[in-house]
């Protein structure tokens, strides 16, 4: 049930670390930053488009959380629904070399990668906070 | 030969999304590197020309996080053969009562469930080696 007004679709990449870092960094977003103010879009599922994602995307600002500079995430929004409120490219804040190295299980992040999830989150959240205040 | 591509759902929301992330890591870098390999599904939903190329045709194991099963019918639609489709919640009966995490992190008994099934894809990737259907 989507009942918050801002959507976030993280590409959550199996395939690379910055899908890593994205995930992660929106699950902060939820957890800690804006606990109950984010609606999480699964990305599948929006593509898929039978679970109300799109039309959520549609009506609500919804921002873009790319693992890799392919940015599936944002061209999915674009395509399905509308412009994106905000995109933020993780490639762009770690660097692409290190967005592309391995996946990494939650069981091996370092502090390193810490700081990678805590950057990405803190550019989302104020993205966050600009559509919030224009609202 | 090709590897045999092992494939989460990206889902996000729950811990049913991390369970399989992880499950299917630990097998195509600790108990499988040699003959398996993930793939971004992000990419696989976007319709990625790379990633619809190795797909194509090959022989994919899915695990999906929930009953939309968005990675077993993203990669079917994407042309990959899928061998072993399984969901998270299928192998639940023997966890009752335990507490595996969230979508950020797992708890103790949450990784002993990825382990379990890891095994279980472990196990499906031997069967499907063995039995000469790798695609």
């Amino acid at each position: 049930m989507i009942n918050n007004k801002i959507g976030i679709i993280s590409c959550s990449g199996e395939e690379c670390l910055g899908g890593t870092i994205s995930r992660l960094a929106v699950r902060k977003m939820m957890e800690e930053l804006k606990p109950g103010m984010v609606s999480t879009l699964c990305l599948p599922l929006f593509i898929a488009g039978d679970g109300g994602e799109r039309e959520f995307a549609e009506k609500y600002p919804t921002i873009a959380v790319d693992g890799c500079s392919k940015c599936c995430a944002k061209r999915a929004i674009e395509k399905y629904s509308n412009q994106v409120a905000g995109s933020v490219d993780v490639a762009e804040i770690i660097g692409e070399d290190k967005a592309l190295e391995k996946p990494l299980s939650t069981r091996h992040l370092t502090d390193e990668h810490h700081e990678y999830v805590n950057k990405t989150a803190a550019i989302t959240c104020q993205i966050f906070d600009d559509i919030l205040a224009k609202q | 030969m090709s590897k045999i591509k092992v494939i989460p759902c990206s889902g996000i929301g729950k811990v049913f999304g991390l369970l399989a992330r992880e499950s299917v890591l630990m097998v195509t870098e600790e108990k499988c590197p040699n003959d398996t390999e993930t793939l971004c599904l992000a990419h696989v939903v976007t319709g990625d020309d790379e990633v619809v190329a190795k797909i194509n045709g090959k022989s994919c194991i899915t695990m999906d996080g929930c009953a939309k099963y968005c990675a077993k019918k993203s990669v079917e639609e994407t042309g990959g053969v899928v061998v072993k489709s399984h969901k998270v919640p299928d192998f639940m009966k023997a966890h009752r009562g335990e507490e595996h995490g969230t979508g950020t992190a797992l708890t103790q008994d949450g990784w002993n469930y990825a382990e379990e099934l890891a095994e279980i894809l472990a196990a499906d990737v031997k069967e499907i080696k063995g039995g000469g259907d790798l695609l």
